[in-house]
């Protein structure tokens, strides 16, 4: 019996329409934020367009050459890797250490966990704004207490001392996003088999050695994702930075994003930030790539 | 009710050929069992008569109407899915109205309608519970309910009873085939699990590696197997298969096994058989044509053989008794109190009347 | 069974004294908005005010500052609504079909990566052109924009959960395809669209650069508005406080509301990745 020809077109066609109608206004908007700047972008850092000069003609590599030698540039990109280096470790460590504690059941355990989020919540200029006023020199709790323990008055200038400025943001910055690395690993933590864990005790292992051989393994896909969010975070740290020390003194604590800012909307060089924030995407690009394809996270 | 019937379907998944090239007519009111090994392409079939997928080639026929361009919504049939489908967020009545209710039937209408199908599976006091405070078997049966309260032309089951656990199962196995009785719609019923086939059909479809094996009703596949595969499907315990040579032996013919032992075929036999004598087949018994001599002599066509049992299973009614014929370990179907103990010489009657002989080159039945 | 008593115990007070010092600068920050001048510049600071003062606040809501919280709920609102609403149309026919297979889905992972602030300027400029800066319009498109992609990719995950089969039964049931999104998929994954929704109404609520390169007087949202009162010599603690507080509260209040979901779609979107 010969199979009779049916047409295709009708229901299949339906379908498709139907699934790409799904997706295409979100496509349209993403194309905006994420098609358009990106040629405005290549486009313009090939020109020398500043405050004063409207000059679009092609410049080759101009602006790129100055990126190399803009010594500000690379001191804004070292202030934010310190930052990264010293936040990142430090709230991954401490959310793991609360997550740890919360784990096993404990009276009003939600409730705690509620309050626990709040400074995720809370805008990064407000928690800027608020640490500037903990950390203000006469009327901050933060030198009440210290003077307490000094026995006398302490006037510490948290947000002015080259020397106290980076400390003050990291105990900001790590005092907002701790609890968003607690949260996620608290998730993770649930979610371990209990029954390995049981069969570890019977087979009398150590805490420690449960930790790292059945425990770490379970959460780490968790725990890359966790790290990876809060690395690119902390490379757009700009906010809490800006509410706390304006980058100061002087350009001390200035952060790629800053650096940015000021010199496209401070100094207006067009072309010269269009370079720098190509140079930026194409760095996290291949950092991020290049992680994913090393931790193996796509699915 | 409608009749189906399907010419030349192709279905493919990426690179794999699912269905390849099946012809099916279906009468209007059969219950119909599709049955075959995981990966036979069995739900995948019923899927696309359903329309839960695009079939490939081929055409598709409802009550003589092509329904290949349709959605599912249009084909007019209902569907009962191996783990439910219930939603959860809606109580027992919300979901077998959930049909009608898309269809914009009134109100009224689809009380009665629902309280007609609750009533007729046994479920009106659950009318208002959730689906998450319901047992298996409830579960399955609020899944039935949804299916049967819309009346539509044809309905397809999707290995409902896979998450049942045995006891509810057998009784499930009867609900379903008295609700066929009662209502007489065509049913197409998709299983693994060849004892379901053979209890519930009018006709089995058994399918293979995306075709089809043999159809027809189930004694008729279970008696006149067409292949060796059909042959050793269905029945449990499955078919004993040997290895052995067809011997033309005097005026008749015989099958003589490996360890020589030789078995005469009832002379009724040999005008089809004595063209072959000298090949190699493989002889089929079925543990049911295996039993303890009786002491009143044998009937024609049954063999006299004495073996010494190795194993033994009792079920109760009966014990499964296996043994070495031909090189290879047989089962037999004997009465409870046949034997007591493993180890025992026994009088055995084969009954060569209904033994099944294959073409090992072909795997088909050869007679 | 004393040790674990012990255990527990300790973990409590533990579990306290953490909160009390992650909260302590909350507290601190509610308790200046409290405070009138003099109390605010007293030294050595007291910590709680003598009596909950809303001068403060009077002085915001006088000068017409407060309306700047009204902009954030209306730009945030609005995004996080039209970014849910597309988001998760999208998130299901990528979860169900893989339309746009592995391309589609790793473009709109990648758009997420982006720093907000290597496009803030070709952005500025395209609004500029456009005539959106100082708008609403401009600021909610934008805000949109950069959630849809987390939008896609949480929801999808959600969807992936809800078991075919119920989509199919709609669909033999009687439901077209765009009636088993409203009736049955949506349904099926509610925490997973307030956990998401939550999270995007923050991120819009919160956001500073965005806000602060694309508004000048009409449109000023809470966060930017908290930055005018930095001075150069003294910060007018008592207005950046009340202004802060102005514009966290509401989302505590909405947070706390719906905390359940928000738990769960934290562990769940880290479950899934």
């Amino acid at each position: 019996m010969t199979p009779v020809p049916v047409p295709r077109q009708g229901r299949r066609h339906r379908d498709r329409v139907f699934r790409l109608a799904l997706v295409a206004p979100s496509i349209v908007v993403l194309l905006l934020v994420g098609v358009f700047p990106l040629v405005y972008l290549i486009v313009v850092s090939f020109q020398n367009l500043t405050m004063s000069d409207t000059d679009t003609s092609f410049q080759g590599l101009l602006n790129y050459r100055l990126v190399l030698t803009d010594a500000r540039l690379w001191q804004s990109l070292l202030h934010t890797l310190i930052f990264i280096a010293v936040a990142l470790p430090t709230e991954l460590v401490l959310g793991l250490a609360m997550a740890q504690l919360f784990i096993e059941r404990i009276p009003g355990r939600a409730v705690f966990i509620a309050l626990l989020v709040l400074p995720v919540l809370v805008s990064p200029i407000v928690a800027g704004a608020t640490w500037a006023l903990m950390f203000d020199n006469r009327f901050g709790p933060i030198n009440q207490i210290l003077g307490w323990f000094a026995g006398e008055p302490v006037s510490l200038l948290w947000t002015i001392k080259p020397s106290l400025v980076y400390a003050a943001i990291l105990i900001a910055e790590v005092w907002q996003w701790t609890p968003f690395m607690f949260l996620l690993l608290l998730a993770a933590l649930s979610a371990v088999d209990k029954s390995q864990l049981e069969a570890a005790a019977i087979d009398g292992a150590s805490w420690w050695r449960t930790f790292r051989q059945i425990v770490l393994p379970a959460i780490w896909p968790v725990m890359a994702v966790a790290i990876l969010i809060r690395a690119l975070d902390l490379f757009r740290l700009f906010d809490i930075v800006w509410a706390l020390t304006k980058g100061g003194p002087g350009t001390m604590t200035e952060t790629i994003s800053m650096f940015t800012y000021v010199k496209g909307f401070q100094q207006f060089e067009t072309s010269y930030v269009a370079a720098v924030s190509l140079l930026i995407i194409v760095l996290l690009s291949t950092v991020v790539l290049w992680t994913l394809k090393r931790v193996e996270l796509s699915r | 009710m409608a009749d189906l019937r399907i010419k030349g379907l192709h279905k493919y998944y990426g690179s794999v050929h699912a269905v390849r090239g099946v012809d099916l007519e279906i009468a209007a009111g059969e219950f119909t069992v599709l049955v075959g090994q995981s990966g036979c392409g069995k739900s995948t079939l019923l899927r696309t008569i359903a329309g839960l997928e695009d079939a490939d080639e081929g055409t598709i026929e409802i009550g003589g109407e092509v329904v290949n361009d349709e959605p599912p919504r249009r084909r007019d049939i209902a569907m009962v899915f191996q783990n439910y489908a219930l939603y959860p967020y809606l109580t027992v009545y919300d979901n077998i109205a959930f049909g009608l209710r898309a269809r914009r039937t009134p109100a009224g209408e689809i009380n009665a309608k629902v309280r007609q199908a609750a009533g007729m599976l046994a479920i009106d006091h659950l009318l208002d519970r959730f689906p998450r405070q319901l047992s298996g078997g409830q579960l399955q049966r609020v899944a039935i309910g949804r299916a049967v309260v819309r009346s539509a032309r044809l309905y397809l089951f999707d290995e409902p009873l896979s998450n049942l656990d045995a006891q509810l199962r057998d009784e499930m196995r009867g609900e379903i085939k008295r609700l066929h009785q009662e209502l007489g719609k065509t049913m197409i019923y998709v299983t693994h699990d060849q004892i379901e086939a053979m209890t519930m059909a009018d006709r089995i479809v058994l399918l293979r590696d995306g075709r089809i094996e043999q159809q027809g009703a189930p004694l008729e596949l279970y008696e006149r197997p067409a292949t060796r595969y059909v042959a050793g499907f269905l029945g449990s315990p499955p078919m004993n298969f040997i290895q052995a040579e067809l011997l033309g032996d005097g005026g008749g013919v015989a099958v003589r096994l490996t360890d020589g032992t030789t078995l005469p075929l009832p002379a009724s036999r040999t005008p089809r058989l004595a063209p072959l004598a000298g090949q190699p087949v493989v002889l089929g018994l079925r543990p049911e044509h295996i039993a303890r001599a009786p002491a009143a002599g044998l009937r024609a066509g049954q063999v006299r053989h004495t073996a010494r049992i190795d194993l033994l299973l009792p079920t109760g009614a009966r014990t499964y008794a296996t043994f070495a014929l031909g090189g290879a370990p047989v089962v037999a179907e004997l009465q409870a109190h046949d034997v007591s103990k493993t180890g025992e010489q026994l009088e055995l009657a084969i009954d060569m009347n209904r033994s099944v002989l294959i073409d090992p080159t072909t795997d088909h039945v050869i007679a | 069974m004393r040790r674990r008593r012990l255990s527990t115990v300790l973990r409590t007070a533990a579990a306290v004294l953490l909160t009390m010092l992650f909260l302590f600068p909350i507290y601190w920050l509610f308790m200046i908005s409290f405070k009138t001048a003099e109390e605010i510049f007293a030294f050595p600071p007291k910590w709680w005010p003598s009596r909950i003062g809303l001068g403060s606040y009077a002085v915001l809501f006088k000068d017409g500052d407060a309306t700047t919280v009204a902009n954030s709920l209306v730009i945030a609102g609005a995004s996080t609504l039209i970014a849910m609403f597309l988001g998760t149309l999208a998130a299901y026919s990528l979860a169900r079909w893989r339309t746009g297979g592995e391309h589609l889905a790793n473009w709109i992972i990648s758009q997420r990566m982006v720093p907000p602030i290597a496009v803030v300027f070709p952005i500025f400029l395209l609004y500029v052109f456009l005539g959106w800066v100082d708008t609403r319009v401009g600021l909610i498109l934008l805000y949109t924009a950069f959630n849809l992609p987390y939008v896609i990719w949480m929801m999808r995950g959600y969807i992936l959960d809800i078991p075919r089969a119920l989509e199919e039964a709609a669909l033999v049931d009687g439901l077209t395809p765009w009636q088993v999104l409203w009736q049955v998929v949506l349904p099926m994954s509610r925490a997973g669209l307030f956990a998401t929704a939550i999270f995007t109404f923050v991120f819009a609520w919160n956001e500073f650069i965005f806000a602060l390169v694309l508004t000048r007087t009409e449109v000023t949202t809470y966060t930017v508005q908290v930055t005018h009162y930095f001075g150069g010599q003294s910060n007018f603690w008592a207005k950046i406080s009340a202004m802060s507080v102005l514009g966290t509260l509401p989302i505590f209040i909405v947070v706390g509301f719906l905390q359940k979901y928000l738990v769960r779609g934290i562990s769940m979107g880290a479950v899934k990745g």
